[in-house]
């Protein structure tokens, strides 16, 4: 082959390097994807997705909180708050997996069989034998099965409510009670931690008496849980809040993973899942002191609540 | 015999030289030509070189009253927390790359009670069903904000943000993954245990 020859093939093989290259990067019997591969594309990995859950838990769990009349320095009250006598008195009863439930308020001068103590009235109990005899007063008086306790006293309520910044309640009716140093007018609006401890001490001027009280003590319950949930909702950190809060100002024998499993439960609970029920009573008395004394009516609805019904 | 020397030849063999240059090219970067007029971006960064996981952590704490500092407590309790937000974070991206791993090392991390709604929901907490088509997950940016719960001794319960970027690599190409999650953590002897959790995966931040 002449030089002329040699060169004109080498700048054809040249134009055939080229083309073969651009053929083979372009070529469709190239796999789509290794050809995008190579080209170092970015590409939509993964679409977008949202999740949440918080624990599935089963059964019924039914919870007795106490407010006790003792332990409170701040409010002249001393003694342990064990030893003390409760004065609020709310079983709180959650279907877990229905999530939903109620808070059953009970008059403190129910006047009720105690075991080992005859009859007296309920709040009683704890002053005989600390919480556990009151539980199970309860379970006696009940026929429930009290899974836990929860016991604070005066300085503890009002500094949960202070310290979460103020519990909404919408309060029922016009208050004017000295006794109690309750002085509220009636609609929605953020108590803190004297006047909620004044709502749910109030009972002197009210018409219903320890009726009306009890039922305010479960409107603090519940509108504890709605403030609970919209400060959760807002920012999920206020949780690890709450749990220090009651872990500072509650005395419980709930464990503390059960306890973090029914906060985040509870985040998801609408209040208007869980209803305030009053246990009916009348007003009576017993060896010269005023009492409550528990109507038919509350049988049955201890019946209805054995039988799982919560509404 | 001697050789005779063409003078030529010099010409010829830089035209093949060229020739066997331009090919190579030709093979590694002809994409460049393809990106116009496509939805995918092309790029001529060559592939970051894999960093290692590691997870920055800011801990605060609550402390009851005569216990632990609030600044010590959150001290004491941040590298427990590192580590088992890495072991998620490995579980949930760099070693589910390929589907082979499975989800159990993960769901492991879960609370019993909420295990069940976890594995419902892989999508929203790891890579999910785009596990199988990813060749590797290049781990970015893992930041986490943490407000721990602190008990008479050790850390007991916290609420931690943790935000995760990477890259995952893919047959047809590579692209972000994100991780946004707010998870409820339940302390169980030296580790963790997620007890509830709300979370966003994917492209969208």
């Amino acid at each position: 082959m002449s030089r002329r020859g040699l060169a004109w093939v080498a700048v054809l093989a040249l134009v055939a390097a080229l083309a073969t290259g651009l053929v083979a990067t372009t070529s469709p019997g190239r796999p789509a994807a290794a050809r995008a591969a190579s080209a170092g594309q970015v590409v939509t990995v993964q679409r977008a997705h949202a999740g949440s859950a918080t624990p599935a838990l089963k059964g019924r769990i039914v919870l007795l909180t106490i407010g006790s009349d003792s332990g409170a320095p701040r409010f002249g009250r001393g003694g342990s708050m064990e030893s003390g006598r409760a004065d609020a008195l709310q079983l709180v009863i959650i279907d877990r997996a229905r999530r939903r439930g109620a808070v059953v308020s009970f008059p403190r001068d129910s006047y009720v069989p105690i075991p080992g103590h005859g009859t007296s009235k309920i709040n009683a109990a704890m002053a005989f034998g600390g919480p556990r005899l009151l539980v199970a007063t309860f379970e006696r008086l009940t026929g429930l099965t009290i899974d836990y306790y929860a016991l604070t006293s005066f300085d503890g309520l009002t500094d949960i409510v202070n310290k979460v910044g103020g519990v909404q309640v919408n309060v029922d009716m016009n208050l004017r009670d000295h006794f109690a140093g309750a002085f509220l007018d009636r609609g929605r609006q953020t108590l803190r931690g004297g006047q909620a401890l004044a709502y749910a001490r109030a009972r002197k001027t009210l018409p219903g008496g320890d009726f009306d009280r009890s039922r305010h003590q479960g409107q603090l319950l519940l509108g504890g849980l709605g403030t609970f949930q919209r400060q959760v909702a807002e920012d999920p950190t206020r949780v690890m809040a709450w749990l220090a809060v009651m872990r500072d100002e509650v005395r419980t024998d709930l464990p503390f993973p059960e306890l973090l499993r029914l906060a985040l439960l509870a985040t998801t609970v609408p209040p208007s899942h869980i209803r305030n029920i009053p246990v009916p009573g009348a007003a009576g008395s017993a060896g010269g002191a005023s009492v409550v004394r528990l109507q038919p009516g509350a049988y049955s609805l201890f019946a209805r609540l054995r039988a799982g019904r919560l509404s | 015999m001697a050789a005779r020397r063409n003078p030529r030849l010099p010409l010829i063999w830089s035209a093949v030289l060229l020739a066997a240059v331009l090919l190579a090219a030709g093979c590694t970067s002809g994409g460049r030509s393809e990106g116009g007029g496509q939805a995918a971006t092309p790029t001529s960064a060559p592939a970051a070189p894999a960093e290692p996981l590691k997870v920055q952590l800011v801990a605060t704490a609550k402390v009851p009253p005569g216990g632990l500092s609030a600044g010590r407590a959150a001290r004491r309790a941040a590298p427990g927390l590192e580590r088992f937000l890495d072991r998620y974070l490995s579980a949930a991206y760099v070693n589910a790359a390929g589907g082979e791993a499975g989800w159990d090392g993960l769901l492991g991390l879960f609370d019993a009670p909420v295990r069940a709604a976890a594995r419902k929901q892989l999508n929203a907490l790891s890579l999910g069903e785009a596990a199988p088509t990813v060749t590797a997950v290049r781990p970015g940016r893992a930041t986490a904000k943490a407000v721990v719960l602190y008990g008479a001794k050790r850390p007991e319960a916290a609420t931690v943000r943790v935000a995760f970027d990477g890259t995952a690599d893919t047959a047809q190409g590579s692209g972000p993954v994100h991780l946004r999650s707010v998870l409820q953590l339940l302390a169980a002897g030296d580790s963790w245990r997620i007890a509830a959790f709300d979370s966003r995966t994917g492209s969208a931040r």
